[in-house]
């Protein structure tokens, strides 16, 4: 339980010499710890679901390497690995019961009967199906996340070193699925087995994850606890796929300072809120992003020093703030930005003109996206 | 490719070690290997030889030296076969029409029309596509030969305008016979693809203020055309290939099959046969070429998730309409079964009507046929129970192991099921009779392997089709269990598929025990089955035998399909259906 797995430069291609070959997976380099929750996150054909099937074996890797602490994983045929995994159709068995089901890698690893039935009571117990057992229906009389329950338990029962979650709560509705995440966390806790889920859901590998890898067309942009990827984003992508992030087109003018693209707006950030890598080598004059998040910004009816024009679109009442999209005059921005604020200020109606500005110390520097 | 057994991982830092070949799980490839030896040896290769014998002289000898055009030719300038290949055209171009009007209705009817014992009518509509087709055939020469007792009324209804039933034997009697069998997979597909189309499209069509009529044509149609068009393909296939009924009743008109049949029985000339059989083939792969590139261009995936009630007719004409329609049809469909069970008990049936009652048909038929008895059920039933193993092993390769070529394997597996009975013969007896290494004629074994040759199609795409809605994951879960692959075969895979595999087995069974158009090629004295026996009767003119056989046939068939709709509801039509 106290090794940690690791990748080593993993790259994927499928059809690898054919005649569209796809790079799922490029140089896929970093280590999660025991008894770690690690979550991969990306948009779908991110290679996040790849780069699990590869840890399980399912999928080969063209080259590099996985290790689980010293031992080379690449060469171990899937069924070797002692590893737990939840599939995201949950793939119960409908010729089994739930405990045949659960049962199922203890029958293979050939224990005795009776240590298995103390096992699968065991496990039923930890995930909460106790008195399900005691029926013992076929998986297809359960509910949903019943099911979910009880693939967590076949995958946990026979102590696997690392458990695998493939998008396991994509199939459950929406007030199950945060259920069903906070009690997968307690779960992988309360075992405390190396885990990792995966997910395109910001806000549930948010929620769950100890630490998240963003991933984006088989490359790996950042990794870090949640709250890290939040405030300190390393570049526009993650900006924006953490949570909103609202852009701007500007030019560098000094260290972390730019002018805004149109208008006499300069703006300043803090030098921890310059995300803008040191090696990118770039000087005054240069085109960069200034990224501020919906609450970083502020509407008025009124000008404000250093606020840019525009016209509301829609005002949507959220409950904890009310979000105004606005659409800016000129080409300061590519898409509406989207602002919240506390309550709705007087005379901003949906179709006004109102003026945006910037909350001072709280707006970010990036790179200009690359085309994606 | 994912999921490929010890796939290799050529890259950095390891290569394929010696410890890493012998921890790779070998069982698949010697499991996989048996198969794919039977398809290379009992099909590619028969076929190979079969196209290298079309182009060599007339006769049976394999002569490499010698290339001749003379079996082609002949559809040039002799008038018989000139006459068969036309016959073979028109016979199932007609067939293929007048089932898609006779089916296409019915379909709708039962679909969309509030009636009574629609089960029943289904279930009804099966039995002419389970009947030996032949029976059919020879039942109506009963009921529609010159004494024919519905000839004598239906000439008498005719007469005052002019008219009379043309001779039942001949192109008349083929295509009537032959549509009457295979209308049904026309109705039962139609039926499926209008039950199950989304009534909110035809709602939304309504809403939009189209009349029922434009909405038939615009939207229900178009929906269900790759159905109809997969149908008529099938009722195509079926009719171009079948030997029972041009044989029973085509007279002195000739068709592909049974032209080869003549090629063969009359001449031993397995090259011109070979020749024919190619012309057979080219045609109806000429045909599926057509229906693919017509449907393809159709094939509309269902966009919305929910599915709403359809509304039902409900007017009393229509329903009227509906219902004797589709009464009518049965019944003029279940005739021969019906003519068949009388003629089983009846002393003769030479006038108008049968005469006598008498049990002695049946006592028969242990002295008379015990040996086709026991031919049948034991040729059939080995052969399932090979094809079953086989096509279950094939399928699981294509679905789950997805090699490269997988669409070439499924290409063979597949293609007898457009092979004509009488070309996979003629394809088996140009390999391996004569001086060939493998001499098998007159065997049981020639017979075993012709028919897990033709039926292996309906095992494989009844378990192919269950593996690709199963999806790899309930494998992989045991994988990852720590499950070895034949650990995961045995608990996993098998019991996940057995139903598939018993439903295309009893498609197999059942209709390997009416099976004529192969065995007429393959069977020797000591071979024979009732089919054969069934066919030699009805030529020599004992037509109470072979009406005693059929019905024994008849009941076993129909036991063996109740049995399998009973416990699994499900139509058999759809796992005859061309992919």
């Amino acid at each position: 339980m106290s090794r940690n797995l690791s990748y080593h430069g993993v790259d994927k291609i499928f059809g690898k010499g054919g005649k569209n070959p796809v790079h799922a997976l490029r140089d896929i380099s970093f280590t999660i710890e025991p008894g770690e929750l690690f979550c991969l996150l990306g948009p779908s054909g991110c290679g996040k679901t790849t780069l699990l099937r590869a840890t399980a074996g399912l999928e080969t890797i063209s080259s590099g390497r996985i290790l689980y602490g010293d031992t080379d994983m690449t060469s171990i045929p899937p069924f070797k690995r002692n590893i737990g995994m939840v599939f995201q159709s949950f793939a119960l068995y409908p010729h089994m019961n739930i405990f045949e089901n659960v049962a199922y890698g203890l029958r293979v690893r050939k224990l005795p009967s009776a240590e298995i039935r103390k096992r699968v009571a065991e496990v039923m117990e930890l995930v909460g199906l106790t008195e399900e057992l005691k029926r013992n229906p076929s998986p297809t009389g359960l509910s949903g996340g019943q099911q979910q329950r009880v693939a967590i338990a076949r995958a946990l029962v026979y102590e696997p070193s690392l458990l695998l979650l493939d998008e396991p709560l994509a199939n459950l509705d929406a007030k199950l699925r945060r259920y069903m995440r906070a009690e997968i966390r307690r779960i992988q806790k309360a075992t405390s087995i190396t885990a990792i889920f995966v997910t395109h859901d910001q806000e549930e590998a948010m929620a769950i994850g100890d630490r998240l890898a963003v991933l984006r067309m088989g490359v790996v942009e950042q990794i870090g606890t949640s709250d890290h990827l939040y405030t300190r984003p390393n570049n526009a992508f993650v900006a924006n796929f953490i949570g909103k992030m609202n852009f701007f087109n500007a030019r560098l003018t000094g260290a972390d300072r730019a002018r805004l693209e149109g208008v006499a707006v300069e703006v300043t950030v803090p030098p921890e809120k310059n995300r803008i890598p040191g090696a990118a080598k770039i000087g005054a004059g240069a085109k960069v992003l200034v990224g501020a998040r919906p609450e970083h910004l502020e509407v008025g009816a009124r000008p404000l020093p250093g606020s840019l024009p525009g016209t509301v679109r829609i005002i949507q009442h959220l409950g904890q703030v009310v979000r105004y999209e606005a659409l800016l005059d000129g080409e300061v921005c590519d898409a509406a930005v989207e602002v919240d604020m506390p309550s709705m200020p007087p005379d901003v109606r949906e179709g006004s003109r109102v003026h945006v500005a910037f909350k001072p110390g709280l707006p970010f520097l990036f790179l200009p996206r690359e085309a994606d | 490719m994912r999921g490929r057994p010890g796939g290799a991982n050529p890259g950095k830092g390891f290569a394929v070690s010696a410890k890493t070949f012998f921890r790779r799980d070998f069982t698949p490839y010697l499991v996989f290997a048996l198969p794919l030896t039977f398809l290379v040896l009992f099909l590619i290769y028969p076929m190979a030889v079969t196209v290298l014998r079309a182009f060599m002289p007339a006769g049976n000898k394999l002569v490499f030296d010698s290339f001749s055009l003379q079996g082609f030719a002949r559809f040039f300038d002799s008038p018989m076969y000139l006459k068969a290949l036309w016959n073979s055209f028109v016979v199932s171009f007609a067939v293929t029409v007048f089932s898609v009007l006779m089916g296409v209705p019915m379909g709708y009817f039962v679909a969309r029309v509030r009636m009574p014992a629609k089960n029943l009518m289904l279930s009804l509509g099966i039995l002419p596509i389970i009947m030996p087709s032949f029976v059919g055939a020879f039942t109506w020469v009963i009921l529609l030969g010159r004494n024919g007792v519905l000839r004598h009324f239906l000439n008498r209804l005719l007469s005052p305008l002019g008219l009379q039933v043309p001779p039942i034997y001949g192109m008349f009697g083929m295509i009537l016979c032959m549509t009457l069998t295979y209308y049904p997979f026309v109705f039962q597909l139609a039926y499926g693809a209008f039950a199950s189309a989304n009534a909110l499209l035809e709602e939304a069509g309504m809403l939009m203020g189209a009349t029922r009529w434009r909405i038939f044509r615009t939207v229900t149609l178009p929906l269900i055309l790759p159905s109809l068009g997969a149908s008529g393909l099938l009722v195509f296939v079926r009719a171009i290939g079948n030997f029972g009924i041009p044989a029973v009743i085509g007279g002195d008109k000739y068709v592909l099959p049974t032209l080869i049949y003549f090629r063969v029985n009359g001449f031993w000339d397995l090259n011109g046969a070979a020749s024919i059989a190619i012309v057979n083939v080219l045609i109806t792969a000429l045909v599926l070429w057509l229906q693919k590139r017509m449907i393809s261009r159709r094939e509309y995936e269902t966009i919305s998730a929910t599915h709403g009630e359809i509304q039902l007719h409900q007017g009393r004409l229509v329903r009227g309409v509906a219902i004797l329609y589709c009464a009518a049809v049965l019944a003029a469909s279940l005739l021969p079964q019906l003519t068949i069970i009388v003629m089983s008990f009846a002393t003769s049936w030479v006038g108008l009507f049968p005469e006598g009652f008498t049990l002695a048909n049946f006592l028969r038929i242990p002295s008379y046929s015990g040996k086709e008895m026991f031919n049948t059920f034991f040729l059939s039933a080995l052969a399932t129970a090979l094809a079953a193993v086989l096509g279950s092993i094939i399928a699981y390769i294509t679905e789950r192991k997805k090699p490269r070529g997988a669409a070439l394997l499924d290409l063979s597996v597949m293609a007898p099921f457009i092979l004509p009975g009488t070309v996979v013969s003629v394809a088996l007896l140009s390999a391996f009779s004569g001086s060939s290494f493998l001499k098998l004629t007159g065997t049981y074994t020639i017979i075993v392997i012709s028919y897990m040759v033709r039926r292996t199609p309906y095992v494989y795409r009844s378990v192919a089709a269950n593996l690709s809605q199963l999806g790899p994951a309930l494998e992989e879960a045991s994988t990852i269990a720590g499950a070895n692959w034949f650990y995961t075969f045995r608990r996993v895979s098998v019991p996940l598929i057995l139903p598939s595999i018993i439903s295309g087995s009893i498609l197999t069974l059942t209709t390997l025990l009416q099976e004529l158009s192969t065995t007429i090629l393959l069977y020797s004295s000591k071979t024979r089955t009732v089919p054969i026996q069934i066919y030699g009767a009805v030529a020599d003119g004992k037509l109470g035998e072979a009406s005693a056989l059929s019905v024994v046939l008849l009941v076993v068939v129909f036991s063996i399909i109740y049995g399998m709709n009973k416990s699994r509801g499900k139509s058999i039509v759809s796992s005859f259906k061309l992919g």
